[in-house]
């Protein structure tokens, strides 16, 4: 292990050792180790391979904007594309290098290196284009699923999240010095206010830079602990550390991630993320700037590093990634590496400066002159070789001679940008800096506020100076902060994109996107092939488009885009920077809503009967409804649907209703307005009789059905589709609001209140005489279509004499909690009369053999009352109700619409399936012209035979001609139109 | 995500609502002596301006009330929200924000970073 002359890091525990599994080796580290760290401790820098040509990766940065060390934990249910950087080890952590194989060292995919001029920009939309169509699913896109993606997807994620809501005043994005400068200024003022940091420890560039020497008389790390103290003891600041504010959406709606396990196993009972979203009437961002690289040959070899990184390994890590690291620099940011490796006792071997001599502040040129560093200024590398990591750097000087360094490590600065991630989701607009080089926030859309390096203010010592002035709106503390740094501070950068290379080929390679393996090739063939606008250029190279979303290069490119076309770097724009930040699990975002969270659902107060009896159920938008009743497990769904069916027409069964909606509507107004909603009239029906109606959209399709009980000219319930209810209510409660807020009427549900049992069959009546004795069931006391209000055992229930079978039948509604009871004196009572429970195959077998509809299957939103033959529901001498007009549109008058009809096959032995086409021809020559379709097919017991339901082309005038159904082997089967209905016409059995 | 003030229940998040499309959109009589262009209008057309806009919303979870609303629909920018019965505020009370060439607003309406 390479230890530094002062264990300075206090972040990292240097006595507790950690050991962890990188590709099955067993690593050592220390607590406090992000993988990436403890890797270099250990020397290691190869640690995965690239996307495109598999060149061997290293650690490039150390935190969030990481392009290459991304890697697989597989002790966290296997989660891909993780950042080494940033993921904190702990003991027994598994941790795997990802796209390479078989192993990290000897990788096959490497052999793509060798076709690489062929995988230029464009390759996917030039290659796969031929020979054949066939090729494309047959051979290209099952070797490209294959190679595509980094990380292979986790078989299974368990981890729990939560969320969390906040609303406050100030959300401050970042605890840096600025951030905490800001929060320490707004100390016990009235703002509430929320401090969101992504790491575990506050302080930002005063913990992962020496820059800063002392704050106010104290040591930076004194400094920052007393200051986090104070906060903490505020009345109004809460800090929220492991926090990465990912998303900033309009109206100041923030989205953060919290990582709950930071450096240990997430649990399998406890939450392991918390997405927190924010709602704040200020945002003060203190996010601060990312360092970019250079583009030379090879830049992407491991060994080489973001100068600002590996001072963060130095400063926040206690590790030293190198003793002695080459260091290429255009700009004045890098000098404090310099002050940090000196510090160590150690010294870089060489220091090349883009800048010529004057530019370069004098007291880095003591500093150098005094350690005796060679240093070469107005200097370039022209590209840098090595085999698994870099051995030799060519360097270009001033007269433009070469020379060649052996090192076996770079750092590398390119500038550094302002995080302006968060600040453009908001909406703000950036302008470019023509003397630092990089995109600025300017202005604002919301009301955000931008400090320090994040508001493009590079110079430290006026850090208090701009809080004070920024914000003075929230009446904060005045600071006068005095900050002493170890260089004096004025950045300082001169214009360098990309460094040509000394000697090309076909092969070499500069590199603009590490994750996504885009090269500046790329970049100048898709300009020269015409693609020069930055969104299509980076569509077209994939530039910028990995996961890391080219935080360390997306400028660099716009860099060398505005030099390839002669525009001024404004012109050539951003591309837009879209949420989130950084990427977040599925799990953090999906929190609580998964597994039986995600959808409620909803049981049928007897579903606990229903599940001891055997039932097999199905969903029915949220519900639970019993689908049919097997004997035992041997009996199949067709047997148990077939012996069910014949039961009911035989003796008698009973189907649990419960589900349907059920709505009550009262006030002055009901009759008026069901008069509006409803396709029928209710004025002449009489109170205590019921009617089957249509309610259609304002379009004229039907758009549900049920029965509608009048119980007086003011108060009415309707039932409805298990399906529609929740929109059938919605959709009253609209017409009431907006379109008739003069009538005098309420609605509510009444779905869950009540239960609802349908009886059916022909030994009904003596059950039910059975069951509520008082009650006389004779046709003449209780018609079909009435219903009545009666009294049981102390409660009131209402029973209503219909049908959805076709046999005689009531439907009894009793209040939920109750339910149980009844149903239960139904089957005591109803056993020797063979009666059975029921499901809704059978319900739906026996409604089509009497071609009753349903809702959603034998309609579709496109059929109106007249296509279905229902014409006796509409109500002619109405006025007006939904959708009344569009009944005589020009289009829904056409007698060539698709109408609903029964159909039988000719020959009694074949099936019908639903979806199956009817056609007029035998034989199918496409295009075959299609009349419609089967929306309900059974095989009826009664009948003895399969049978449907169908919507046809001018159906009701081809009632009694023949047609073929189409199967999908282009086979016919021959079949007969007939009157959608198969079972008693004349309805004798309903009024029996 | 919105905040959307519900003229009876106040700010609340934009998931408590539902969007019910534009307002104001008078609903003839179903009697047939319209014209089928007329009622056709009423069924099937709607306005997709972009700037100021009237529309519905509903509060679903929530008290259950349509009212109406004007939005900026190029900012996403509620300007003002009115019961149903309140009468419509003019067009000129608001400050029209879309007045670049491109019928962007400068700030706020996403493809800025392209504007040349």
């Amino acid at each position: 292990m390479k230890e530094l002359k002062t264990n300075s890091s206090p972040f990292v525990n240097f006595n507790q050792k950690i050991s962890f599994l990188f590709d099955g080796k067993k690593i050592f580290g220390f607590k406090g180790d992000t993988i990436a760290s403890a890797l270099l401790r250990n020397n290691i820098n190869l640690v995965g391979r690239s996307f495109k040509y598999h060149r061997p990766r290293g650690i490039y940065t150390c935190g969030i904007e990481e392009p290459n060390a991304l890697v697989q934990i597989i002790s966290e249910y296997s989660e891909p594309n993780t950042r080494a950087t940033i993921k904190k080890i702990y003991e027994g952590m598994e941790v795997e290098s990802q796209n390479r194989w078989p192993s990290l060292d000897n990788d096959i995919g490497s052999i793509n290196s060798l076709f690489s001029p062929l995988f230029s920009a464009g390759f996917y939309y030039k290659t796969f284009m031929g020979p054949h169509k066939s090729f494309w699913k047959k051979i290209y896109e099952p070797i490209i699923r294959r190679a595509a993606g980094l990380g292979k997807p986790p078989k299974e994620f368990k981890a729990l999240s939560s969320h969390l809501h906040h609303n406050v005043d100030i959300v401050i994005v970042g605890a840096g010095l600025n951030g905490l400068l800001a929060a320490k200024s707004l100390i016990n003022t009235n703002h509430d206010i929320l401090l969101v940091d992504f790491d575990n420890h506050l302080g930002g560039i005063i913990n992962n830079s020496a820059k800063i020497l002392s704050i106010d008389n104290q040591s930076p790390k004194e400094w920052v602990k007393s200051t986090v103290e104070a906060i903490e003891k505020s009345k109004n600041i809460k800090i929220l550390k492991n926090t990465l504010v990912t998303t900033y959406n309009y109206i100041n709606h923030l989205i953060a991630v919290e990582d709950k396990h930071v450096g240990s196993r997430p649990s399998e009972n406890k939450v392991n993320n918390i997405l927190h979203k924010m709602r704040t009437n200020h945002v003060i961002l203190c996010n601060g700037h990312i360092e970019r690289f250079l583009s030379f040959q090879n830049n992407d070899l491991p060994g080489i590093m973001l100068a600002s990184s590996f001072e963060k390994y130095i400063c926040r890590y206690g590790t030293l990634p190198s003793k002695e690291p080459v260091i290429f620099s255009n700009n004045s940011n890098s000098n404090s590496l310099i002050y940090s490796i000196i510090n160590q006792g150690y010294k870089p071997k060489a220091y090349i400066d883009s800048r010529s001599g004057e530019n370069i502040e004098p007291e880095l040129f003591d500093l150098i002159r005094k350690h005796d560093i060679p240093l070469y200024t107005n200097s370039q590398i022209k590209g840098v070789s090595g085999r698994k990591r870099i051995e030799k750097i060519l360097i270009e000087d001033s007269t433009g001679g070469l020379s060649e360094i052996h090192s076996d490590f770079l750092c590398v600065s390119g500038g550094i940008n302002p995080d302006v991630h968060l600040f453009t989701q908001s909406k703000g607009l950036l302008d470019w800096d023509e003397k630092d080089l990089t995109y600025k926030p300017s202005k604002p859309f919301q009301p955000t506020i931008t400090l320090g390096s994040a508001s493009g203010q590079f110079n430290l010592e006026k850090v208090s100076d701009e809080i004070n002035e920024k914000l003075k709106i929230f009446k904060n503390k005045v600071l006068d902060t005095q900050i002493v740094l170890n260089t004096k501070e004025s950045y300082q950068i001169e214009k360098l994109w990309e460094i040509s290379p000394h000697k090309s080929s076909m092969w070499s390679k500069s590199f603009i996107d590490l994750q996504n393996d885009v090269t500046t090739k790329d970049i100048r063939q898709a300009i020269s092939e015409g693609f020069d606008r930055i969104e299509h250029l980076k569509r077209y190279t994939t530039n910028s488009m990995g996961t890391d979303q080219g935080k360390i290069s997306s400028i660099n490119a716009l860099g060398i885009v505005s030099d390839l076309l002669d525009k001024k770097v404004n012109e050539v724009g951003t591309t837009i920077y879209r949420p989130p930040y950084a990427p977040l699990s599925f799990a953090a975002i999906a929190g609580r809503n998964s597994y039986e969270f995600y959808d409620p659902e909803r049981k049928s107060p007897i579903h606990q009967w229903h599940k001891d009896n055997g039932a097999i159920f199905e969903d029915v938008g949220q519900w639970k409804r019993p689908w049919y009743f097997p004997l035992n497990s041997s009996e199949s769904m067709h047997d148990a649907v077939q012996r069910e069916s014949k039961n009911v027409r035989e003796f008698a069964g009973v189907l649990d209703g419960s589900t349907l909606g059920k709505i009550e509507i009262k006030g002055k107004d009901a009759l008026s307005f069901m008069n509006l909603i409803y396709t029928n009239s209710f004025s002449k029906m009489k109170p205590g009789s019921a009617r089957y109606a249509l309610m259609l959209g304002e379009d004229g399709m039907v758009k549900d059905d049920g029965i509608i009980s009048k119980i007086s000219e003011e108060h009415f319930i309707a039932t409805t589709t298990t399906g529609g209810a929740a929109t059938v209510l919605g959709c009253m409660e609209e017409y009431a609001q907006t379109e008739w807020p003069n009538l005098n009427v309420y609605m509510n549900s009444i779905t869950e209140q009540f239960a609802t049992f349908n009886i059916s069959g022909p030994k009904t009546r003596e059950i039910m005489n059975k069951v509520f004795p008082e009650i006389d069931f004779s046709n003449d006391a209780f018609p079909f279509m009435t219903f009545q209000f009666h009294n049981y055992q102390g409660m009131q229930i209402r029973i209503l004499r219909a049908s959805f079978t076709g046999e005689m039948g009531y439907e009894i509604y009793i209040p939920s909690k109750n339910a149980a009871k009844i149903w239960d004196q139904l089957h005591s009572f109803g056993k020797d009369f063979g009666l059975i429970p029921y499901g809704t195959e059978t319900m739906h077998l026996l409604r089509a053999e009497k071609g009753y509809i349903i809702i959603g299957q034998d309609t579709d939103g496109s059929i109106t009352p007249i296509d279905l033959g229902l014409n006796w529901t509409i109500g002619k001498t109405k006025q007006d109700f939904l959708g009344k007009r569009s009944l005589t549109r020009t289009d829904t008058i056409r007698t060539d619409r698709k109408q609903l009809v029964g159909i039988t096959p000719s020959n009694k032995e074949d099936h019908l399936t639903e979806g199956q086409h009817i056609i007029l021809n035998q034989i199918i020559k496409t295009p075959t012209p299609m009349l419609g379709h089967i929306t309900s097919s059974y095989q009826s017991p009664t009948l003895g035979h399969s049978f449907g339901l169908a919507v046809i082309k001018d159906g009701h005038s081809l009632i009694g001609t023949k047609a073929f159904a189409s199967t999908p082997d282009q086979k016919t089967i021959p079949i007969e139109i007939v009157k959608p209905v198969f079972y008693d016409e004349e309805n004798k059995r309903l009024v029996s | 995500m919105l905040i959307i003030e519900c003229p009876y229940c106040g700010r609340r998040d934009q998931s408590e609502f539902s969007n019910g499309g534009e307002a104001h959109v008078k609903r003839p009589d179903g009697s047939s002596e319209i014209s089928d262009r007329e009622w056709s209008e009423y069924v099937f057309v709607r306005s997709n301006t972009k700037g100021i806009f009237y529309e519905r919303w509903v509060h679903s979870h929530g008290c259950r009330k349509w009212f109406n609303c004007v939005r900026d629909t190029s900012t996403d920018e509620i300007l003002k929200t009115y019961r149903i019965d309140d009468t419509r505020p003019k067009l000129k009370d608001f400050k029209n924000l879309v007045d670049t060439p491109s019928g962007e607003p400068e700030l706020g309406s996403g493809n800025f970073t392209v504007k040349k």
